[in-house]
């Protein structure tokens, strides 16, 4: 990681609290609040702040394509561990800040702020 | 937090959908007691200062994104979450370590009720709210 990309990460991770994946809600739940499946079936998804790769996992088997993103390496080597150990194919993880993405304009359908901003 | 808003505004597709959810400090956590059926109330919890103070920023570039017409409302909502402990020792711990709310529930029930129930099962019960915006078209 670059020096910018650290000091940025590093940033912004002051400002995000920190939550146990395990004491939030399930995805499946969260995502019937939100309007049910019909929000991310088929869709390229971005989870912001995907932490684990709880809700990004969770919503996968449902969506096109998923990428996560997330401040915390450690947090995202979780995420690459947890989708291996699912086998989930259409997920991808990545360091990186919410300031700064690294995708092209127009990349997603729907962007998730799950417990994050 | 604004210029994450841009950043997301960015990459999501015209008419793209950003989900904001997030726990409701607008509205109190319960510590309560699991019982065979139902709950038992036996303290309120409250949001740390400094994560109000963090919650009323995020909803502070929410709402400039939607007056810069970066994103319209569409919907919002609020539903529930019980946090679930073994014991009350483990909820105390809890909040001892977390950074979201005070550190000590506001009790109400006296201290030997909280001592005959200690070894019960336990939930905190909490807010959790959402909002769906849609993205505008960048030149809208």
């Amino acid at each position: 990681m670059s020096s910018v990309t650290k000091d940025c990460v590093g940033d912004f991770g002051k400002h995000v609290p920190a939550y146990a994946s395990t004491l939030r809600p399930r995805p499946h739940d969260e995502l019937r609040e939100w309007g049910g499946s019909r929000l991310v079936r088929g869709k390229r998804v971005l989870d912001l702040g995907c932490g684990d790769g709880r809700l990004a996992l969770g919503v996968a088997r449902l969506a096109t394509r998923v990428e996560g993103i997330d401040p915390d390496p450690e947090a995202v080597a979780s995420a690459k561990t947890n989708s291996r150990r699912a086998g989930v194919r259409n997920a991808r993880f990545a360091v990186g800040a919410a300031q700064h993405l690294p995708y092209p304009d127009g990349a997603f359908d729907v962007v998730i702020l799950s417990w994050t901003l | 937090m604004v210029d994450a808003l841009v950043e997301i505004h960015r990459v999501l597709a015209p008419g793209g959908i950003l989900v904001d959810a997030r726990p409701d400090s607008r509205v109190s956590a319960y510590a309560e007691r699991r019982k065979p059926r139902g709950f038992q109330r036996f303290g309120i919890v409250k949001t740390s200062r400094l994560e109000l103070a963090n919650d009323r920023a995020s909803d502070r570039a929410i709402a400039r994104a939607v007056r810069d017409e970066l994103f319209k409302r569409r919907r919002r909502g609020r539903f529930w979450h019980l946090v679930p402990f073994s014991d009350l020792a483990e909820l105390r711990k809890y909040l001892r370590e977390h950074l979201r709310f005070v550190h000590r529930a506001e009790w109400v029930v006296d201290a030997a009720t909280r001592n005959r129930h200690s070894n019960d099962q336990f939930v905190i019960r909490r807010a959790v709210r959402y909002e769906l915006l849609e993205a505008c078209p960048p030149d809208s």
